[in-house]
């Protein structure tokens, strides 16, 4: 199990998400019920009702946890008032970042939190079928979210006549694998439906065509855990954490130098803090960037850590949410190094399906490997932002546009340093070790 | 009858002069454009990369929104371990000839499928179909769970899927060849050296693992206790 972290001295920073992860049996259905687990659900089918239900998220200002941060309230009520014979909804605990462990924690820490959500979202859009997307090399996962489906189901929870409602509501548990794309909405609509995982073109978007071309809602799992806290303690005091545009909290996968983890972190609370949770730099070593977002993420140097950590302000910083990983490099690492690597990943991980995605981010990838290996030309820095421009303008997805990122955030705050690789042939961190032996090839 | 001299040379000259006063059939492209039926989509073509490779990753999506069904595609990969085809047998080259044989009427060995024609017990598939209810919205179940029982996707199981559940072989090939842990040969030994195209070992997924070591060693040993356990 990866390890909790515990919020700094000083700083009061609310459970809402992993409120009950320190239960000794997080399955234990009972015990989770005595913790509060379903009175969200039962307040709104009871009291809500549907629109009251989403009239309290809104209120709330509840964004999507996914990446994107879309407002949630929206996307149900775009599902909702969609005309169709049946409605689905889709909790995204797929978490494609290899690097990242903040969905699986919740599912493992707390899967009765997502179940409620998911019940809540199902019971507020008019679905009667759910699906729980987990991945399947997460047999923790996949085991307790089992096991936990099934104990709801049996007290009554969930499945046919759902708490007495007269409803039938239907969650099933879908192991999916095999691809980094799957975390996207649209192609994990696809392989729900058994097809070949690319994304599709959006308008239509998903709450309008989604699964079987029924109107689905899409979630990440953390965005339906913080659901039922909503519901249960009031739109006011959920507001109250966070940022205001931005509220609530949000899980981050922290890799430091000292220390790795999970954290439940506020919304807009400042990187520099987030970062701490990591402790320190090595000895001897000073804090040089901050990678932000996971493979597709920004890299972030230490002059911009008082940028909240929220979703517009480190999309503007050059960076976002993603994955919700936050992983700091010391002056040790070279960003060309740390650039090209991330933009392999993404660039292997393409699924294919769009020329900007299958060969922009491969071309990224090769202007990377040539100023790495001492081979670059003088115009690349000027390619590198033509491209990522072009990737992004003409981008399916947003596995092309965020692949960008790394680049053109390394570009944007570390431009000296792709001048030295560029210019003087030499890489500062003395990580690409060819370089010079590469030049010295090149004017003999 | 008597030919009349000079007669043949009327009659020629005649068909001369009503052509040369018809309306023309050129086209005076580019100044004009032609009129072009709204199906045309231009000659089909395989396109080549800078260094001579196919661009043509068989992903059968042309072939699927071929409205007439006119492309189709055959052959072994670059791996040489599977042969893919959709489409009538006649109209590509490798089968050409034992086409013709076939239309002779005479029995033709396959040798396309020779290296599959296992005697796969395709009761199992049956068997895993039933239990899907032949559902092709449930695909990738049955394909895991058919992976599952032979170690690997035998083509004729996947010809066998694509007749019960109705979905095309194309599609079936390009869901199954998407997916990483969906293989179409048997795991080569202990898992080292594990197929490309293969799933996750024990080892992890090989595309992440990669990354992984790459991103461990691209943030400047800046992380302690690297990454928790992959398998939680």
């Amino acid at each position: 199990m990866t390890d909790i972290l515990a919020a700094p001295k000083g700083a009061v920073w609310p459970r809402l998400l992993l409120a009950r992860a320190a239960a000794a049996d997080p399955t234990d259905l009972e015990a989770a019920i005595k913790a509060g687990a379903f009175d969200g659900l039962r307040k709104a089918t009871a009291e809500l009702g549907p629109v009251g239900t989403m009239a309290m998220l809104a209120d709330a200002r509840l964004r999507g946890r996914g990446g994107a941060g879309f407002p949630t309230a929206e996307k149900w009520r775009a599902a909702a008032a969609a005309d169709a014979d049946r409605r689905y909804v889709v909790a995204n605990g797929y978490e494609a970042d290899p690097a990242a462990f903040t969905d699986r924690t919740l599912l493992e820490r707390d899967p009765y939190a997502v179940i409620e959500g998911t019940a809540i979202a199902a019971f507020a859009v008019g679905a009667d079928e759910a699906f729980i997307a987990v991945r399947s090399e997460a047999t923790a996962v996949v085991a307790a979210l089992g096991k936990a489906i099934a104990e709801a189901e049996e007290a009554g929870f969930i499945g046919p006549d759902a708490l007495g409602s007269g409803r039938d509501l239907v969650i099933t548990l879908r192991p999916v694998q095999g691809a980094w794309m799957l975390g996207e909405e649209t192609v994990l609509l696809k392989a729900l439906e058994g097809k070949r995982g690319q994304p599709e073109q959006r308008p239509p978007y998903p709450t309008e065509r989604g699964l079987f071309g029924r109107p689905t809602v899409v979630q990440n799992v953390q965005t339906l855990a913080t659901v039922p806290w909503i519901v249960t303690n009031g739109a006011e005091r959920f507001r109250a954490i966070g940022s205001s545009d931005s509220p609530g909290t949000i899980l981050v996968q922290v890799r430091g130098a000292r220390r790795s983890g999970v954290a439940e972190v506020p919304l807009g609370t400042p990187l520099r803090d987030v970062v701490a949770l990591g402790g320190a730099p090595a000895d001897g070593h000073a804090l040089k960037a901050v990678l932000v977002g996971g493979p597709s993420g920004g890299i972030l140097p230490a002059d911009v850590l008082d940028t909240p950590y929220d979703f517009d302000a480190l999309r503007a910083a050059g960076a976002h949410i993603g994955s919700g990983s936050v992983a700091v490099a010391d002056e040790r690492a070279c960003v060309v190094d740390l650039g090209r690597i991330l933009t392999r990943f993404c660039a292997d991980e393409a699924c294919g399906k769009t020329i900007p995605c299958r060969i922009g981010t491969r071309r990224l990838t090769e202007i990377g490997d040539r100023v790495a290996t001492g081979r670059p030309r003088p115009t690349d820095l000027d390619l590198l932002a033509d491209l990522s421009h072009d990737i992004v303008e003409s981008g399916l997805c947003d596995h092309e546009r965020l692949a960008t990122l790394p680049f053109t955030s390394g570009m944007r705050y570390f431009r000296s340093e792709l001048d030295d690789h560029i210019l003087r042939s030499s890489c500062p961190a003395g990580v690409c070790h060819p370089i010079a032996v590469a030049a010295a090839a090149a004017t003999r | 009858m008597m030919a009349l001299p000079g007669l043949g040379i009327v009659k020629g000259m005649a068909v001369t002069l009503r052509r040369f006063f018809e309306p023309k059939a050129t086209v005076m492209y580019p100044e004009t454009p032609a009129t072009i039926p709204p199906k045309f989509r231009g000659r089909l073509q395989l396109l080549y990369d800078e260094w001579g490779t196919l661009k043509c990753e068989t992903c059968f999506q042309c072939a699927q929104a071929c409205p007439i069904e006119c492309i189709d595609m055959g052959g072994i990969d670059t791996k040489e371990r599977y042969h893919v085809h959709w489409g009538a047998a006649e109209t590509y080259g490798e089968r050409r000839d034992e086409s013709a044989l076939r239309r002779s009427g005479r029995p033709v060995p396959d040798p396309a499928y020779e290296r599959f024609a296992t005697p796969d017990d395709l009761a199992a598939v049956d068997a895993i179909l039933d239990e899907h209810d032949r559902d092709p919205a449930r695909m990738l179940e049955i394909l895991e769970a058919t992976q599952d029982r032979y170690g690997y996707l035998p083509v004729a199981a996947l010809k066998r899927i694509a007749h019960a559940t109705g979905a095309w072989y194309a599609m079936i090939y390009g869901t199954a060849s998407y997916y990483r842990h969906l293989r179409f040969e048997p795991p080569a030994g202990d898992g080292a050296g594990a197929p490309a195209g293969g799933g996750a070992t024990a080892a992890g997924i090989p595309n992440e693992t990669t990354y992984l070591a790459g991103l461990d060693g691209a943030l400047g040993g800046a992380v302690a206790g690297r990454r928790p356990g992959r398998r939680d």
